[in-house]
């Protein structure tokens, strides 16, 4: 009953929520907007009994992904009343692209319906997450049946790594770097010097 | 799977808590003042004041670049430590394949840092 409750409540504010991030005039707001329906998501994964993708969700996509969008928005130089007014121009393509990404929604969803595609015994991979939990679960899968996947999820962090650098780097004039080389093999005594002058004569620094 | 979401129910309920008082705590003072006070709005008591310079204007301004690299590197490092999590857990079961496939992983990214490192995407000023 609760369940059932949770349920609407979090799937009415993700479809409302995601109706505003694409209406929201600032595209602050929008961000902020996304923000809460990550929240909700992570809320229905929870209802599925997915707890470590809802953890992730509301740790890697609010915490740092939508950190980001928030520092492109704000990096963006763009008139955004400008780049509205390109709207009827670009509607045709929107709309086939929205198109594509509902058909294969649906298709999706009717090739699971149907069965006949096995995907990989999706059966026997997915245990009862209320017998395993479903960090465990996952993990015993990942690390050991989808290894080069898991690889190659590594070497595309490695790629965004560094093509971000890439693009994005520049070296600074005047950056002082810690050596910590230099700083470990420096003695007291290259730094300080005792010295005893005569009265009145005064040190010669 | 009812009881996976049954262990949440408790935040649920702050949630529920957070939202009452939340709002209470916005509407109650409006209420209040409207019933206690004199309402006589008008057009120069509701303009904001403010000396000097106009009280609307766009509040962007540009970032510089810089905060994007960190935010980017400070995904990568989050995925990375959230892939972690799973391992950590279930490396009873997936004995040394997942050890060695882990270590693989975390190689991928410690290149990465070390180019990062290397060329000085880390520093700030």
């Amino acid at each position: 009953m609760i369940q059932t409750i949770a349920f609407y409540l979090f799937a009415i504010m993700v479809v409302l929520s995601a109706g505003l991030v694409i209406t929201a005039r600032n595209p602050v707001h929008s961000v902020l907007w996304l923000i809460l329906a990550f929240f909700n998501a992570a809320g229905l994964m929870l209802l599925v009994g997915a707890e470590f993708i809802a953890m992730l969700l509301v740790i890697v996509y609010v915490g740092a992904v939508a950190v980001l969008f928030l520092f492109v928005v704000m990096m963006l130089d763009i008139d955004f009343s400008e780049l509205r007014g390109g709207f009827v121009r670009y509607l045709p393509f929107g709309v086939a692209v929205a198109l594509v990404l509902l058909c294969e929604i649906v298709i999706a969803g009717g090739a699971w319906e149907a069965g006949p595609v096995e995907l990989a015994g999706r059966t026997a991979l997915a245990p009862d997450p209320a017998a395993i939990p479903n960090i465990q679960a996952l993990g015993t899968l990942l690390y050991t049946r989808y290894l080069f996947v898991f690889e190659g999820a590594g070497l595309v962090l490695l790629v965004a790594m560094i093509g971000a650098i890439v693009l994005t780097h520049r070296a600074r004039g005047g950056v002082r770097q810690q050596n910590v080389r230099r700083q470990n093999i420096r003695r007291p005594q290259d730094a300080t010097r005792n010295t005893n002058p005569p009265v009145g004569q005064g040190v010669e620094l | 799977m009812a009881s996976v979401a049954a262990q949440y129910l408790p935040i649920l309920l702050f949630l529920g808590v957070a939202l009452l008082l939340s709002t209470a705590f916005v509407v109650l003072p409006i209420a209040v003042a409207r019933l206690t006070g004199a309402h006589k709005p008008s057009t120069d008591k509701l303009s904001e004041y403010e000396c000097g310079f106009p009280a609307f204007e766009d509040s962007r301004m540009q970032f510089d670049v810089r905060f994007y690299l960190v935010a980017i590197l400070f995904i990568i490092f989050d995925l990375e430590a959230a892939f972690l999590y799973p391992w950590a857990v279930s490396l009873r079961e997936i004995g040394w394949t997942g050890w060695l496939a882990m270590m693989g992983f975390l190689a991928e990214l410690l290149l990465g840092f070390a180019y990062a490192w290397k060329k000085g995407a880390l520093e700030w000023e």
